[in-house]
């Protein structure tokens, strides 16, 4: 039914940054910068929690500020499970991203490979994101962007796609 | 979020028109047939469907056919399109940390 609409869905992003894969490695894996870049405007990072490890946690809880209007104090946590860790190379987690009182019915699941490689003084940072699964209400969702969710991601999208205001 | 468009979806019959939709136009008592409902039943989860939007129902005959509008599902891929988005943004936040750090840290 509606899942098959959205099926798998993968994302592919590649970058390459003019920074050494140490400082890269250390943006990814440690919690304290981590939370740093992690979250988009109108956004902090509450939580976060990096345990460097096959079997460990990756978890940020992300946070609407009082700027995104009704979405103010809205949490969507992100926890994940490290699956590899190839020390300055790459990485990889299974997750899933949720609205905070919804985690049934809203989560997406998620799995994220990411891959570091040095370019001179540069780094390459591809990462691979395969959506695996969408909780129903998250479909509903879908669904309702038209309705109600269109004018937030409209505003959000016009937003992020700003000038970074670091 | 607006409540209408929950109620509307939320109901597992009405789920159920909608698949049935996706695939072909159907008047009432197909649907009906198909669900294992009475029609009535079948005629009041299609108001509610209309009414939020996801179905539309055309006059032929005698008849009325029901069908899905297009619109929900585009939203649906920009929706995902969305979560793309959101990580295009932190990539370039990163970009920005890194810059910062590894500046400072360079001058340091």
């Amino acid at each position: 039914m509606i899942t098959q609409l959205l099926k798998k869905k993968e994302l592919h992003f590649e970058r390459s940054f003019a920074a050494p894969i140490e400082a890269v490695w250390s943006a990814w894996t440690e919690a304290d910068r981590l939370r740093e870049w992690w979250h988009p405007d109108k956004t902090t990072v509450t939580d976060c929690e990096v345990d460097l490890r096959v079997g460990g946690r990756i978890f940020v809880i992300t946070l609407a500020s009082d700027e995104m209007g009704k979405y103010a104090g809205t949490r969507w946590p992100m926890d994940g499970t490290f699956t590899r860790i190839d020390e300055l190379r790459g990485l990889s987690y299974d997750a899933k991203s949720w609205t905070e009182g919804d985690e049934d019915s809203a989560t997406i699941t998620h799995t994220n490979v990411l891959t570091l490689s040095s370019e001179g003084e540069r780094t390459l940072v591809t990462l691979h994101v395969t959506i695996t699964d969408i909780g129903p209400k998250a479909k509903l969702a879908a669904f309702g962007m038209k309705w109600g969710y269109k004018s937030y991601l409209d505003a959000l999208g016009k937003q992020l796609a700003g000038p970074p205001n670091h | 979020m607006q409540a209408a468009v929950f109620n509307a979806l939320s109901e597992p019959s009405r789920l159920q028109i909608v698949e049935l939709l996706r695939t072909n136009p159907h008047p009432v008592g197909e649907i009906a047939e198909t669900l294992a409902i009475r029609q009535p039943q079948a005629s009041k989860h299609l108001k509610v469907l209309a009414e939020s939007g996801i179905v539309r129902a055309e006059p032929r005959a005698r008849q009325r056919i029901y069908h899905l509008l297009a619109e929900p599902f585009g939203e649906m891929a920009r929706w995902i399109d969305s979560f793309e988005h959101v990580w295009e943004v932190r990539l370039d936040s990163l970009g920005d940390y890194l810059q910062t750090t590894h500046t400072e840290e360079g001058a340091s």
